[in-house]
C-alpha cells in the first residue's frame, strides 16, 4: 500500500520551478506594500499565504475579483473542485514522487489553506472531482503507477484516505478522472495516457463501494490521447483529441449500452482536433439540450502562451453531431470549463487569457453573416460567439501579474479558479 | 535476446577485425597523426569496436543535485565494407548503451527521447544501411536505404573530438531513422534528398516503424571548396517525431555548417547554425522554435591535443517524471513549460594513448561549464531555481579504449560521403572515408 500522509503544514518544500529569488523579491515588494503581510521565503510556501491580491487595472468587462489564496504556491497549481464552502486544489508537476492536494476554506471572500495532503507515488495530480454526494474525492495520478486515490470527506476539511486503486491498463499515467452515476451506481472514467508502449485508453470503474473499486470496462481510444469525459444522464462524450468527441451510450441513449458495454452513438472531428475537454449543456430555462461545448487544447507554453478555441456542437442528433459555432480568443487557449446552467453562462479557463464567461442560452447557431467568421487555417465559416456579442466578462486579465488559468467552477454565484501561477481565485459571477 | 544478439555481433566484429588488418592503424605517440592513415587507400572492409569507460561529476545537474557516476558509454562495433567494385557499400553501427548505460549519461544540458540533462542510449541498431553507387560521365550518385542518418544537419557528434555531445544534438541530427536517400555529386558540389519515417526511438530496442515510412524529407546540399573545407545547407520536414503513433507537433529543421579538417587531421574547425521550428499543423501555426549555434575546434600541440567547443542552444522544458532526468514519454500532450537558453564552454584534453595488446585506449578530459536561463520570463519552468544559482559544471575523465579505427564520418553515406583527410585529435583517430566521393 502506498502511503497517503499529510503534508505538514510547517514544511516548506524545495520545489524547483519557483524562483527563490523572484519570490523573495515579491515578498519584499508585498510586505511593503501591505504592511508587512508577508516577510520571508516560509511565508508563500504551500502552506501559508498572502491574502492580498495583485492589482487591478481597467477593464470595462472585468470579473469582480473577491480574493486570492497561496498567492505564488511553491507547487504550481493544476485543477480545482468545490463543494458548499471547501474548495481541493491539486498540484502539477512536482518532479518528485510525492505530490500534494490543498483543501480551502472558501467560505469567505479570501479562500483560506486548512490542510494539505501528499499523496505518494504520484509526480502529477491533473484532476479532482467529489463525488456526486459529495462524500468522497478522487483524484487522478500521474505518470507511472497511474491510478486514481479516493478520500472520504466525512470531514470535508480532513479527507481521510480509502482506496487506490490501479492496474496495468492505468499504469502509464491516468490524466482524468471524472465520476458520475449511471443507474445508482458510482462510476470513474479514467482517461489514462499513452506510455511505456501502451496506448491511450478509457477505462471505467465502479466506485459504489469506495473501498473496492472494481474496473468494468477499458477500451483503447484517442489519437493520440483521451483527455477528458463528460457523463450526463447515461451518456458518455470523449475527448478523444485528434480522433474528435465521441458519444457513448451508457444507458441514457436507449441503445442498450452500460458502463460495462458502452454503445457508440456518434463522433465528430471538430475543426482542428486536439478535442480535450466536454460540457453538454441542458439549460433549466430553456429545456434545450442542443450543444455540447468542445474544448480544443492547442500547443501552449505554461506560463506564457496557449492556444485552443471552444467549439460549439449541435448534438440534437446524437448519431450526427454538427459543430455551428465557435469563441476564440486570439493569443490564448481554453482549458476546463464550469457552467452556472441556471443563468446559461459558460465560464472557461482561458490559461493566459484569464477567465471567460460566456452567454450560452439560446440558438447559437443562427447568426449574421457580419457574425460569422473562421477558425484559424480554415475556410468554413461558423457563427462566432464573440462577433455575436456573447463574451460576457473576462475575467483576471485586469490584474498585473500574468496568470495561467488551469480550471475553473461556478457555485452559488461565485466563480473559483486555480491558477497555475499563483494558486487561486475567487470571482464574482456575472449576471445577467 | 537482444542482449545476447548485440554480444554476439560486438563479438563477431571482434573476431573479424583481423581481416581489416591493412585498414588498421597502429595508434599514434600521443595524438601525433598517423601519417599512414591519410596514404591509406580506400579499403573493402572496416571494423571498430570501441568503449569509453567515463566518469562525470556534475554539479548542479538537475534539481540542483551533485553527481558523480560512471559507466561505458559510446559503446558500439561498427563496420563498413564495399562490394561489387565498389558499386555496393553498407554501412552497419551496433551500440551497446541501452546495455551499460540505461538511465542515460550524465549530460548537463542534454535532451532528447524523454531524458534530458542525460544524454539518451542510442539504439542497439545504430545504422545499418546499404548504397549502391554508380556514375555516369563526370555525375556520381547513390542510392540508400536502411536505417540510419538523415541526410540533414553536421556529423553525429560520436564522430567529433569531444566525449560529452552538445546540448544541440536533437537540433543538428536526426538519427536511426528508416529512410531512402538519393545523392549526386559533381565536383566539389553534392546534394542529397531523402525520405523516411519522422518518429523517434523510445527506447533502445525501438524499431522505425512501417506505418510512419515516408512522412517526412529532407534536401541537404553540400560544397567542399578545398581540400579538407565543407559547406553544408540542409532542411528537414519532420512529422511527429514525439509522438511515434503521429498527431503530435511537426518539426522544420534548417542547418547550415562549416567544417575544415587540416591535411595533417591536427586542425579541426565546425562552425554550424539550426534551428527548429515546431508546428501545430492543425491550426497551420509555428508555435515553439528552437535555435543553436556552436563553435568547435581542437589542434595538436606536441603530444597533447586540445579541444575547445562553445555552444548557445534553446531547449525545451517540459513536464518531469518523478525522475527529475526523464519526461513523459510520449507525453500526454502538446504543451511545454518553458524554453531554457543554455551556453556552455566546452575544454578537452587528451594525452598520448597506449596499446594494450589489441586495444588502444585514448585517456582524455573534458570540463564544460554551463549557464541556463529562460527564454522567457513567465515560463513556469525556471531554470535559475532548479538548477541552482551556482555555476554549473561538469568533469569527465575517460578512455577512449578501440580496436581499430573509427569510421573518418558518421551521418553520410554513398557519393554524399567526402574522402576528406580523417581527423586524428582527442583520441579520434578516424580512418579516411572510403572516398566515394573523391574529392
Amino acid at each position: 500500500m502506498l502511503s497517503i500522509e499529510e503534508e505538514s503544514t510547517s514544511r516548506t518544500s524545495f520545489h524547483p520551478y519557483r524562483s527563490t529569488m523572484r519570490r523573495s523579491f515579491l515578498s519584499l515588494v508585498l510586505a511593503l506594500a501591505f504592511g508587512g503581510a508577508c516577510g520571508g521565503d516560509s511565508s508563500t510556501g504551500p502552506n501559508s499565504q498572502v491574502n492580498s491580491c495583485p492589482a487591478a487595472g481597467t477593464q470595462s468587462n472585468a470579473m469582480t475579483v473577491l480574493g486570492c489564496g497561496n498567492f505564488k504556491p511553491k507547487r504550481v497549481t493544476g485543477e480545482i473542485s468545490v463543494r458548499g464552502t471547501t474548495a481541493y486544489t491539486t498540484t502539477w508537476n512536482n518532479g518528485s514522487p510525492t505530490s500534494a492536494f490543498y483543501v480551502w476554506d472558501v467560505s469567505g471572500n479570501v479562500p483560506a489553506l486548512v490542510d494539505s495532503v501528499r499523496v505518494d507515488n504520484a509526480s502529477t495530480l491533473g484532476d479532482v472531482v467529489v463525488t456526486p454526494d459529495g462524500k468522497y474525492l478522487v483524484l487522478a495520478t500521474e505518470y507511472s503507477g497511474g491510478s486514481i486515490v479516493i478520500f472520504s470527506l466525512d470531514d470535508p476539511r480532513k479527507p481521510q484516505f480509502v482506496s487506490r486503486f490501479t492496474n496495468a491498463e492505468t499504469n502509464a499515467g491516468v490524466h482524468t478522472a471524472e465520476v458520475g452515476t449511471v443507474n445508482g451506481k458510482v462510476y470513474a472514467f479514467l482517461s489514462v495516457d499513452p506510455g511505456g508502449g501502451t496506448p491511450p485508453r478509457l477505462v471505467i470503474v465502479d466506485i459504489t463501494n469506495p473501498a473496492a473499486p472494481q474496473q468494468v470496462y477499458s477500451r483503447v481510444v484517442g489519437a493520440p490521447f483521451v483527455h477528458d469525459t463528460f457523463l450526463r444522464d447515461g451518456i458518455l462524450f470523449l475527448g478523444l483529441w485528434d480522433g474528435g468527441v465521441a458519444i457513448w451510450d451508457l444507458g441514457g441513449a436507449g441503445l442498450g449500452g452500460s458502463p460495462a458495454n458502452p454503445i457508440d452513438v456518434g463522433l465528430l472531428q471538430t475543426l482542428n482536433g486536439h478535442v480535450h475537454n466536454i460540457w453538454w449543456l441542458k439549460d433549466p430555462a430553456t429545456g434545450s439540450a442542443r450543444y455540447a461545448f468542445i474544448g480544443e487544447e492547442s500547443p501552449g507554453k505554461v506560463g506564457t502562451s496557449s492556444s485552443g478555441d471552444i467549439h460549439v456542437v449541435d448534438v440534437s442528433n446524437m448519431a450526427s453531431p454538427q459543430e455551428v459555432a465557435f469563441y476564440t480568443v486570439p493569443g490564448a487557449g481554453t482549458h476546463n470549463f464550469s457552467v452556472d446552467e441556471q443563468n446559461g453562462i459558460l465560464y472557461a479557463a482561458y490559461y493566459n487569457g484569464g477567465v471567460r464567461a460566456i452567454d450560452v442560452r439560446g440558438d447559437l447557431g443562427t447568426c449574421t453573416s457580419a457574425q460569422r467568421s473562421s477558425p484559424v487555417n480554415q475556410a468554413v465559416q461558423l457563427c462566432d460567439l464573440a462577433k455575436m456579442g456573447r463574451e460576457l466578462a473576462v475575467g483576471l486579465k485586469d490584474r498585473s501579474n500574468a496568470v495561467y488559468v488551469w480550471g475553473v467552477q461556478y457555485l452559488d454565484g461565485f466563480v473559483y479558479a486555480s491558477d497555475m501561477l499563483n494558486g487561486i481565485w475567487k470571482l464574482r459571477a456575472v449576471s445577467r | 535476446m537482444r542482449t545476447r544478439l548485440l554480444s554476439a555481433s560486438l563479438v563477431c566484429l571482434t573476431v573479424l577485425s583481423p581481416l581489416d588488418a591493412r585498414a588498421q592503424h597502429e595508434g599514434h605517440p600521443g595524438m601525433a597523426t598517423d601519417a599512414k592513415a591519410d596514404t591509406t587507400s580506400p579499403h573493402r572492409l572496416h571494423l571498430m569496436a570501441q568503449a569509453i569507460p567515463v566518469l562525470t561529476r556534475a554539479e548542479n545537474t538537475a534539481a540542483g543535485r551533485d553527481l558523480t557516476e560512471g559507466y561505458l558509454a559510446q559503446v558500439v562495433g561498427m563496420g563498413s565494407g564495399r562490394l561489387f567494385s565498389g558499386h555496393l557499400a553498407v554501412d552497419v553501427t551496433l551500440n551497446g548503451e541501452g546495455l551499460t548505460m540505461r538511465r542515460g549519461e550524465l549530460s548537463t544540458g542534454a535532451f532528447g527521447e524523454g531524458f534530458v540533462d542525460r544524454r539518451h542510449p542510442h539504439t542497439y541498431l545504430h545504422e545499418l544501411i546499404a548504397s549502391g553507387i554508380g556514375a555516369i560521365g563526370s555525375l556520381k550518385y547513390s542510392g540508400s536505404a536502411g536505417r540510419g542518418f538523415v541526410p540533414y544537419g553536421t556529423d553525429d557528434p560520436m564522430m567529433r573530438p569531444f566525449e560529452k555531445y552538445p546540448i544541440n544534438h536533437h537540433l543538428s541530427q536526426i538519427l536511426e531513422r528508416g529512410l531512402l536517400i538519393g545523392a549526386l555529386r559533381v565536383g566539389p558540389a553534392i546534394l542529397e534528398a531523402s525520405t523516411f519515417g519522422g518518429e523517434e526511438p523510445t527506447s533502445p530496442s525501438s524499431w522505425p516503424r512501417a506505418s510512419r515510412f515516408g512522412d517526412s524529407w529532407s534536401v541537404r546540399a553540400t560544397a567542399l571548396p578545398t581540400a579538407g573545407a565543407e559547406l553544408q545547407a540542409s532542411y528537414a520536414s519532420v512529422q511527429s517525431p514525439e509522438q511515434p503513433g503521429g498527431f503530435g507537433l511537426d518539426q522544420q529543421k534548417r542547418s547550415v555548417s562549416a567544417r575544415f579538417v587540416s591535411a595533417n587531421g591536427e586542425r579541426y574547425l565546425l562552425a554550424e547554425w539550426a534551428r527548429t521550428d515546431e508546428r501545430d499543423a492543425g491550426r497551420d501555426v509555428a508555435v515553439f522554435g528552437y535555435e543553436t549555434a556552436l563553435v568547435e575546434g581542437a589542434v595538436t600541440l606536441g603530444v597533447v591535443d586540445l579541444g575547445l567547443r562553445l555552444e548557445q542552444t534553446e531547449r525545451p522544458e517540459e513536464e518531469r517524471l518523478s525522475d527529475p532526468f526523464r519526461t513523459p514519454r510520449p507525453a500526454s500532450d502538446l504543451s511545454i513549460t518553458g524554453i531554457t537558453r543554455w551556453r556552455a564552454a566546452t575544454v578537452a584534453m587528451a594525452f598520448p594513448g597506449a596499446t594494450f595488446g589489441p586495444l588502444r585506449g585514448y585517456p582524455y578530459v573534458e570540463l564544460e561549464r554551463l549557464a541556463a536561463s529562460p527564454r522567457a520570463a513567465t515560463d513556469i519552468f525556471d531554470a535559475g531555481q532548479f538548477y541552482g544559482r551556482a555555476p554549473l559544471w561538469m568533469a569527465s575523465v575517460g578512455v577512449r579504449v578501440r580496436y581499430g579505427t573509427m569510421h573518418a564520418r558518421m551521418g553520410r553515406y554513398g557519393v554524399a560521403l567526402p574522402a576528406g583527410p580523417p581527423l586524428h585529435m582527442l583520441g579520434v583517430d578516424s580512418t579516411r572515408s572510403s572516398g566515394h566521393a573523391q574529392h
